[in-house]
């Protein structure tokens, strides 16, 4: 295999044998030309560039015993034993602030029907009973509205991803005043009232024949993410020192060749971020969906609030179909949990 | 291999596999696409989720009758009216029947096709007067009612027929403890029943049609009179605000936040020995609650006026941007045809006397002639008839109300009401 076509990894591993594979100078120039410790937790894809996490390693004494380890504590390690408690106390306030109404509803799924409106209301149920699952599971259209909620989610992610990477990449990297007005001008649609162009884009869809599609409503939900999906993807990005690019570039690559091996493995974990407030951004919309689908599109939403109609609330039911629902969320959530908080901190170490 | 042809295989290839993803989901998992006409035979009817079960019957009853099937476009109430604004205005429908709150077919009366024809004079006769009125605008009959509702008094006839509460009735108000029928019975037996952590009543801050039911009762038309002048601040409206208010000390706390399903709560929980309620909710008291089998129903009580209560009708109407206008005249009239079939949903609801009278004797209906006597009721009327009226509710007569059951003086509060509704309207 010539020089030319030895893959570009390859090559930074063999020029830079300091580093773990597939680094290369890359990720030496990130390493130690940048404070990015931390950037990318988590595998690339396969012949991807990885930039392997820097943690932070204890330091060993000349005993060979590791130093005292509050000389290296950060966050609720850090300070003094009293602030340590109330840091503490206020994060378990703030956790029980946040899920406790989502515990309350997972505890009033599994109520009868009595007990979802007592007054005054208890927390857990006097009888346990799965009579609200069944009631929720077996109405009909439920099973069709999840599917039609995970493809519009799909849809909508892939379309947001696809228009916000490059679009963010150029605004970052060309640094041109068009690009600085596109963006502003990308923060100003968020501030629009959605309904006050749902209703319009409803009629826009049906004119062209998407009525009652998921597609019409992935696109609809693409307008509410595409302008946070560029803000977000617009950090990351400017996160990534240009130096690393150019590295790529002496190595051979193509401007979007850096971008492909270089830039976007890097800020994998960002796109993660990103892909999760896009899908949760789909997946729970209401608005959109309510206006735009009918019988073969509706959305899990608009059929958790029919449980609430002119005659009753059927809490229990409607409180065990949207426990269901969050399930498929929660479980994206913990998956790509590192992935998250690796994009988070990425967004941090801007150098 | 360039690194440039590698991104742009792996571009393409992800193109098109986007490609067909999209062209897989274009179809929905729900079946067929909500659009108008799209088969004759085949009509999509747009109806409030609580009323769905209504038409489950008698869609299933039409299909057999006339081949026409019924496909369900179910929506929550509070974004209905949104919906239908939207495809109205557009004149892209994706329904081809609506069932239309009776408060809104003044807002859609140019939206929705004239069905005179189902309207003769048998059909009048077997619908109550103030749902005929009420379909009739501007000279044309714009919606078949499907099914109705009216407040009455729903109470705990246990305690009712307990011995010792009617001695102990007796000895103090002087006259025997039965259903209440006027004002001052009602303000008694709530008064009477305010004992040991239990309420006589509820008082509904949040919703205002009993207080307009307690207005007609009055013998005053409802905040506008035929001519639109706001007569909010005349004395039966005053009345019947003092009245309302007069319940709060018998009343759980909270008044000015009570609603529909707060008031039903505390009815189903034991909490409150009577409400003035929705028929439907008669048969909706869940298997475990304290109070079933336990609660009997009456009339809405009367005032100066007489009995009166606020229809709360549901119509069928057909768009005129239907391109199924035939089968789904059907569709109405079939519906119309089978009424009672609606009786026998979880709802349990009908709008032909018929049918109600059909029902009436048989176990599990006792709400159904207290129900027919309140429709039926001389001074009974349906809501303005203006485009304006949710909005009047929203922003004027609720939050009146809450400031009413809070201690605000009535006459003040209903002068300003009518400088607010003025505003309005103008």
């Amino acid at each position: 295999m010539s020089t030319a076509e030895t893959p570009i990894n390859d090559r930074f591993a063999a020029e830079a044998p300091a580093y773990p594979r597939h680094a290369g100078l890359a990720a030496a120039i990130l390493a130690t030309g940048t404070k990015a410790s931390g950037a990318t937790a988590g595998a690339a894809p396969t012949g991807a560039l990885t930039v392997e996490p820097t943690m932070p390693t204890p330091a060993v004494s000349g005993t060979g015993r590791p130093r005292r380890r509050n000389h290296h504590a950060e966050g609720l390690e850090a300070g003094k034993r009293g602030t340590r408690i109330l840091l503490w106390i206020v994060l378990a306030a703030a956790m029980v602030l946040y899920g406790f109404p989502f515990l309350y509803l997972l505890f009033t799924s599994f109520k009868t029907p009595i007990d979802t409106i007592a007054v005054p209301p208890t927390i857990l149920p006097k009888e346990w009973t799965l009579e609200n699952y069944a009631n929720a599971l077996g109405r009909s259209g439920v099973l069709a509205s999840f599917i039609n909620s995970a493809q519009t989610a799909v849809i909508s992610t892939l379309l947001s991803l696809v228009l916000a990477v490059p679009a963010a990449y150029g605004i970052t990297r060309y640094k041109t005043p068009s690009g600085r007005v596109f963006i502003m001008a990308a923060l100003v649609t968020r501030m629009v009232p959605p309904v006050a162009i749902g209703i319009p884009l409803a009629s826009m869809m049906s004119s062209v024949g998407l009525a009652d599609t998921p597609i019409a409503l992935s696109i609809a939900h693409t307008t509410i993410s595409l302008p946070l999906s560029i803000w977000l993807m617009s950090s990351f990005f400017e996160a990534v020192p240009n130096d690393l690019e150019e590295a790529a570039t002496v190595d051979g690559c193509s401007r979007l060749g850096a971008l492909w091996r270089v830039v976007i493995p890097v800020v994998s974990g960002g796109i993660a971020v990103t892909a999760i407030f896009a899908f949760l951004a789909s997946w729970n919309e209401f608005l959109f969906a309510l206006l735009m689908t009918a019988i073969r599109s509706q959305t899990t939403p608009v059929v958790i609030a029919n449980f609430q109609t002119q005659f009753g609330l059927d809490w229990g039911s409607m409180t065990a179909l949207a426990a269901v629902y969050s399930i498929p969320v929660i479980l994206l959530t913990l998956l790509l949990q590192r992935k998250i908080v690796a994009g988070m901190t990425l967004g941090a170490v801007k150098g | 291999m360039s690194s440039r042809t590698t991104i742009f295989r792996i571009a393409a290839l992800g193109g098109l596999s986007t490609a067909v993803l999209l062209a897989a989901t274009a179809c929905g998992a729900g079946g067929p696409a909500a659009t108008s006409g799209s088969a004759a035979s085949t009509v999509n009817v747009l109806v409030e989720a609580g009323g769905h079960a209504e038409l489950t019957g008698v869609a299933e009853q039409c299909k057999k009758d006339t081949g026409i099937t019924a496909n369900f476009v179910e929506l929550p109430y509070d974004g209905m009216f949104n919906r239908l604004s939207s495809e109205f205005s557009s004149g892209n429908v994706s329904f081809d029947v609506a069932a239309l709150d009776s408060v809104w077919l003044p807002s859609f009366k140019d939206a929705v096709q004239p069905l005179d024809e189902l309207f003769t004079d048998e059909a009048k006769k077997d619908i109550f007067p103030a749902l005929v009125k009420e379909a009739n605008v501007d000279g044309h009959f714009i919606g078949m009612p499907a099914w109705t509702n009216a407040e009455i008094i729903l109470y705990r006839k246990d305690l009712f027929e307990d011995a010792k509460n009617k001695a102990d009735f007796k000895a103090k108000y002087g006259y025997d403890l039965a259903a209440p029928t006027t004002w001052k019975q009602y303000q008694d037996i709530s008064g009477f029943f305010t004992k040991d952590g239990m309420y006589g009543t509820d008082v509904k801050g949040g919703v205002e049609t009993e207080w307009l039911a307690h207005v007609l009762q009055a013998g005053s038309p409802m905040v506008l009179d035929e001519n639109n002048n706001v007569v909010i601040d005349n004395a039966a409206h005053k009345d019947a605000l003092d009245f309302y208010t007069s319940l709060v000390k018998s009343a759980p706390p909270g008044a000015a936040q009570v609603d529909w399903a707060a008031a039903q709560n505390l009815f189903n929980q034991g909490k409150t020995a009577m409400t003035r309620f929705w028929a439907h909710a008669y048969r909706q008291i869940p298997k475990d609650s304290p109070v079933v089998g336990k609660v009997a129903a009456a009339p809405m009580i009367g005032g100066s006026a007489g009995v009166a209560g606020v229809p709360g009708p549901w119509y069928l109407s057909v768009p005129k941007a239907t391109k199924n206008s035939d089968a789904a005249k059907k569709f109405v009239k079939c519906a119309y045809d089978h009424n009672d079939l609606g009786i026998e949903s979880s709802l349990g609801l009908a709008s032909r006397i018929s049918a109600f009278e059909k029902y009436q004797d048989k176990a599990g209906y006792g709400s159904f002639k207290p129900l027919i006597e309140t429709l039926k009721g001389q001074a009974t009327a349906t809501r303005p008839a203006t485009a304006k009226w949710q909005q009047i509710v929203d922003t004027v007569l609720v939050p009146l109300l809450q400031k009413a059951v809070a201690g605000g003086d009535s006459a003040t509060l209903l002068a300003e009401a009518k400088k607010q509704i003025q505003d309005l309207l103008k």
